[in-house]
This record gives structure tokens, C-alpha cells and sequence, in this order.
């Protein structure tokens, strides 16, 4: 060991990683991005969620004087906070708002809501969830009880303390939820909320990285200009490689799917062959994805650095760990600029809702089109070296 | 100019930048000939080698290749290019790189490729993946790949570095075969003796063509007795001249 031989070498690596420009940008950019997305995703309050309120009660007039509205009540106590926007709307709307997104639950009071709680001491609470992210639905149920807790504890100091009510049960709480779900269930847990996003994320990931480094050989070991100098045009070769990465970006979707499903025994509605085919097409997007970072890469180092760059960015905004719909507004651009994105919601929507290609093939469409879009910019990228 | 020049370049210059990498070169060279491209690292070789297969498009003047405008896609079926460096994939075997490059340019003879391997010397190694060969058997490899599709003209980017004598008289003795069947090859180089083998050589210099002419002739003109020395008059004269300019 020697002193001198070691700061000679420390020197030569400080020197070697400063001619390389691109690092030492990276070394200070990219933690303070990641931590910007943090800090903004983690403080970002959540935008309120839509709670439809289909209030039929008819009430009842105390005999000393004014109406008791029960279920308005409860409505007001829920709008106080900024938890819910409410949307009045009619019974037979529900479940269609709630399948386009509109609402995420809705409460139904019936008409005789305030004279059965008199009856019983007890309301029971009609909650229609979407349920497709069980977080969420865990999220609003608890909320809705305790708003309707709080508007009942405030009934105590009104004309309605002068009903002559029945003695409810020891120990029994005044407000029970009936909750039903549009979609998913309460057998849903938040694994499978992720999963379908997950094994899309997955599917993308490692074809990326696959496609850019064997791009970027191609070039680095001199068969770029090779091929450059034979009839192989720039398509040829871009499409080339979609097929040939595309096979093991197959094997690989099959495999997951396999094993989330098999093995980890994911639930999941809707058919095994559209997710197939959803994740295929991502993957495919991945390799062109790939060809085309990899124009801007010379090193497989700087390939590396896509992941911080790239890929961390995608999972952040596109739906990994938060829902696109709860970003705040000027990041959520960036998610519709994801092909990740648009992979979630289709396979959210086959495996959580059990849609078929009759609904997700609008995101199939734009997913096509961003693989197309991919393939010429790759194409185009390649210029300088296919004449 | 006759209907038997494979390649014809007519005061073809290229910058990059400030950089005058080729400067006015008229070329001509002769179906089955074999035509030497002589001249120091940083000549303009590599450059006039890649405008010719379209690879660099000229600042100005005008090439033509068997007959087509350049760049023409097209007409690199029948061209065989060998770059400076061996160019292979390393995870393939020779025998693969060699149909794969075949099959690029559309024609995959299986026959022939095992004469170009035999050629090569390298039948024993033909399973074996390029990873695993010495610098001289990549040399050889990428040659048998350069020959894989049968070319009608051959532009080979110093093709004898890092390749023993005994096979380099192999390769040049090859080359007088194809250039005998009718094939047209330019290669570079910067070692001179290699360059007695030429048909016809070109003095490279700075980007400009100082000389043309067959190894005898350009002695002659110079009154030396090694092409070395010929070389250096004509670079000596270039400079006076290219100092005039």
C-alpha cells in the first residue's frame, strides 16, 4: 500500500468522472428532482373526492316545533370538511356516475332514514363505494361514519332530544355502514390495487434498460457502422429489434402474469389474454423507449443513469405509488406524456373492474400510437449514423 | 471517365467545423482493380472511405458507385466494407457474425461462407463466439464478414492491422484472385510495403490526393527508390504548394 499511489489514483477517478459531464449533472440533479416529486407528492393535500348524496328522506316534524332532516344533516356535516365535494343526484345515476369516474361513492338516504333512527336509535348508513382501490374505499367509509357520528351527537341539543326513542343496545355504536361495492370488493386488499400497475411497471422496466444497453453496444462496438454500410435501413433495424427484444419482453409479461396470479394469487376480473396484451404493448413501447434513450447515452454507465432520470420519474407521476388523479394539477401533463400511464388505467380497469377491449381500447389506441411515435423518433435519432 | 470505373468521385471535399478533412479529391478506379489508398493516420482515408459508402455526406462535389449516385442504399448489397477497427457482435459465434452480415445484404450462400471462413483460416474457430478470440482472429473474422455477401467492390479500412505476415500474404494473394474475377477493391493503409501490391496507389495527405499512379510510377517521377520516399517528395511538394494557397 502507498499513500501516493492511492491519491494518485483518487486523482485520476476525480479527473475521469469530472471530463464526464453528464455525471457530475447528474450527481447533483437528480437527487434534488427525486426529492422535489417526494416533497411534492407526500405534501400535496389530496383533491376532495366526489361523494354522490341521493337524499329521498322526507324527515320528520317534531310535534314542538321544526323539521329534522337526518340525512341532510349528515350531508352538511360531510360538506363541512374538505374531505368530500358532495354532488346531489338520484338514485338510478349512481352506479353509472360511479362507473365513469364522476363520484367515487355515494350515500343513499331512503325516505323513511329519519323516522327509522328514531325508531331504532340506530342509522344505517347505504354506502356505495367504486372499489376498485381499497385504500381509498377503507378511507371513505371511515370518514362517512364519523361525519354521521358527529351530526348525530349534535342532535342531542335539539328539538330531537325531546323524541321518545328506543333504548339502543350496550355498547352498540349509533351508525352502521352498509357498504356495497361497484367494483372489486371487500376480498380486495391494496396488493391487488398495485398489482396490475406493478406487473406493467415491471413488464416496461427491464426491456428498457435491455434494449438501451444492446442499442448502445451496437454502436460502441463499430456494427452500427457496419450495418450502416449495408441496404439495412433505419426501420429495418428499429423494428428489428422491437421483434427480437419484443420475444423476451413476452416471455417476461407471461411470466409475471403468471406468477401474480398463480402464485401470488392476485384477484382479478376481466379476461388474462387483454392484460397480456396490455402489458405487451407496454413492453414493446419500452424497447423503442430504450432505442431511443440510448441515442443519448455513450456509456452503459450512462445508461444507468436513465433509472433516476427516466424511470423513477415514470413510477412517481405514472401511477405507481400515487393515483395520477390525485397529482397535483401541473404534474398531472407529465403522466399523460407516459405510456406507463395509460398501461395503468387499462389494466386497472380489466383486472380491478373486469372491463373488456370494448372500454380500454382507447388506451390500447394511444398506447399503439405511442409505440409508432417511438419508432419514428428512434429512427429519426439514428441519422447520423444510417445515412 | 469509362464505363469501367466502379468508383468515380469528382472534386469531392468535406469539412467538419473549420476541419478540411477532404480537400478536391478526383478519383477514379477501374473495375478489378485494386486500388491502394496510401497516407498517414489522419489523411482523410477513413473519411473518403466512408463518404464513398454514403456513411458522410460531402460538403460538395459528386460520388458515383457501380454506376449509382451515392447515397444509395441500395447499391451496399454489393459493396463489402471493412472498418479500422473489427466491428463483430461478441456474443455470436464467427460463423454467425459472418451470416448475419451475408443476410443483411440479402444473399446468404452457405457454401460460400465456408470458403470465406476457410479463407480466413478460422474453420476451427467457426463455433467459437468472437468474445473469446485474439485481436488478429476478430481481423479475420471481420474480413470473412466484409466478403460474406460476395461484394462486387470492396472498400477495406486498413484490413492487415494486427494480422501476422504469413496470413497477410494470404489476404493480399486472396486479393489478387478477386480483383482477377472482376472485383474492385480500395484499401487503405499506411504501410508502404502492402502498397507494392496495389494495381494503382493515391498518395492521401491532409485531405488532398498528392499522387496517383502504379508503385513503378511514382518512383520514377520522384527518382527515389522506396515508395517511402516517393511519399515524402510529394508531401514535401504538396506543403511548398499548399503554403502558395
Amino acid at each position: 500500500m502507498s499513500s501516493r499511489r492511492i491519491l494518485s489514483l483518487a486523482r485520476r477517478v476525480i479527473r475521469q468522472v469530472l471530463r464526464d459531464r453528464r455525471t457530475v449533472a447528474l450527481i447533483v440533479v437528480a437527487p434534488l428532482l427525486i426529492l422535489t416529486l417526494g416533497a411534492i407528492l407526500f405534501r400535496s393535500t389530496p383533491a376532495p373526492i366526489p361523494l354522490g348524496i341521493v337524499n329521498e328522506d322526507h324527515g320528520i316534524t317534531s310535534p314542538v316545533g321544526g323539521t329534522i332532516n337526518l340525512g341532510q344533516r349528515i350531508a352538511d356535516e360531510l360538506a363541512a370538511g374538505d374531505t368530500f365535494t358532495l354532488v346531489a343526484l338520484s338514485r338510478n345515476a349512481v352506479d353509472d356516475s360511479l362507473r365513469d369516474g364522476s363520484l367515487q361513492a355515494a350515500i343513499v338516504f331512503p325516505e323513511d332514514f329519519t323516522t327509522q333512527f328514531l325508531d331504532d336509535r340506530q342509522a344505517v348508513l347505504d354506502l356505495r363505494l367504486e372499489g376498485s382501490n381499497p385504500t381509498r374505499s377503507l378511507a371513505i367509509s371511515a370518514q362517512v361514519t364519523q361525519a354521521a357520528m358527529r351530526s348525530l351527537a349534535s342532535l342531542a341539543g335539539t328539538a330531537m332530544g325531546a323524541f321518545p326513542v328506543a333504548q339502543a343496545g350496550e355498547g352498540k355504536l349509533p351508525v352502521t355502514l352498509h357498504a356495497t361495492y361497484l367494483f372489486g370488493g371487500q376480498e380486495f386488499d391494496a396488493m391487488d390495487f398495485v398489482a396490475p400497475v406493478y406487473i406493467a411497471f415491471l413488464g416496461m422496466f427491464f426491456v428498457f434498460l435491455l434494449a438501451c444497453v444492446a442499442f448502445l453496444r451496437e454502436r460502441s462496438q463499430g456494427t452500427m457502422e457496419r450495418l450502416a454500410a449495408t441496404p439495412a435501413t433505419r426501420a429495418d433495424i428499429v423494428l428489428g429489434y422491437m421483434l427480437g427484444l419484443g420475444l423476451f419482453a413476452v416471455i417476461q409479461v407471461a411470466l409475471i402474469l403468471f406468477y401474480t396470479v398463480w402464485v401470488l394469487k392476485i384477484h382479478y376480473l376481466g379476461s388474462l389474454g387483454l392484460l397480456f396484451l396490455v402489458i405487451t404493448l407496454l413492453a414493446v413501447a419500452g424497447v423503442t423507449m430504450g432505442i431511443l434513450a440510448s441515442a443519448f447515452a455513450r456509456t452503459e454507465f450512462q445508461v444507468i443513469q436513465f433509472i433516476p432520470l427516466v424511470i423513477f420519474p415514470q413510477a412517481l407521476l405514472g401511477g405507481l405509488f400515487w393515483e395520477v388523479a390525485d397529482l397535483p394539477a401541473y404534474l398531472r401533463p407529465f403522466a399523460y406524456l407516459m405510456p406507463l400511464y395509460y398501461a395503468n388505467r387499462a389494466m386497472r380497469d380489466v383486472m380491478l373492474k373486469g372491463w373488456g377491449l370494448a372500454e380500454i381500447w382507447p388506451n390500447l389506441a394511444i398506447l399503439a400510437g405511442f409505440i409508432a411515435a417511438l419508432v419514428i423518433l428512434s429512427a429519426l435519432m439514428m441519422r447520423r449514423e444510417v445515412a | 471517365m469509362t464505363a469501367d470505373d466502379v468508383v468515380q468521385t469528382n472534386d469531392l471535399h468535406k469539412r467538419f467545423g473549420p476541419i478540411h478533412a477532404i480537400d478536391g479529391v478526383t478519383l477514379s478506379v477501374r473495375r478489378g482493380e485494386i486500388y491502394g489508398l496510401l497516407g498517414p493516420n489522419g489523411s482523410g482515408k477513413t473519411t473518403l472511405i466512408r463518404l464513398l459508402l454514403g456513411l458522410l455526406r460531402p460538403t460538395s462535389g459528386s460520388i458515383r458507385l457501380l454506376g449509382e449516385g451515392v447515397p444509395n442504399k441500395a447499391i451496399l448489397g454489393q459493396v463489402g466494407y471493412m472498418t479500422q477497427a473489427s466491428a463483430l457482435y461478441e456474443e455470436l459465434t464467427v460463423r454467425e457474425n459472418v451470416a448475419f452480415f451475408a443476410e443483411m445484404c440479402g444473399r446468404k450462400d452457405r457454401a460460400w461462407m465456408d470458403e470465406v471462413i476457410e479463407l480466413v483460416d478460422l474453420q476451427d474457430r467457426s463455433r467459437s463466439p468472437v468474445r473469446t478470440l485474439s485481436g488478429g482472429l476478430r481481423q479475420r473474422t471481420s474480413l470473412a464478414c466484409t466478403l460474406a455477401h460476395r461484394p462486387r467492390l470492396l472498400l477495406l479500412d486498413e484490413p492487415t492491422v494486427g494480422v501476422d505476415p504469413q496470413l497477410r500474404a494470404t489476404f493480399w494473394s486472396y486479393f489478387r484472385r478477386l480483383a482477377d474475377s472482376g472485383v474492385t477493391l480500395i484499401v487503405s493503409s499506411h504501410v508502404m510495403d502492402e502498397a507494392e501490391r496495389c494495381d494503382r496507389l493515391g498518395f492521401m495527405r491532409q485531405g488532398k490526393l498528392l499522387a496517383e499512379g502504379t508503385a513503378a510510377e511514382l518512383r520514377r517521377q520522384t527518382g527515389t527508390s522506396t515508395l517511402e520516399e516517393a511519399f515524402l517528395q510529394f508531401a514535401a511538394a504538396g506543403s511548398t504548394e499548399g503554403g502558395s494557397r
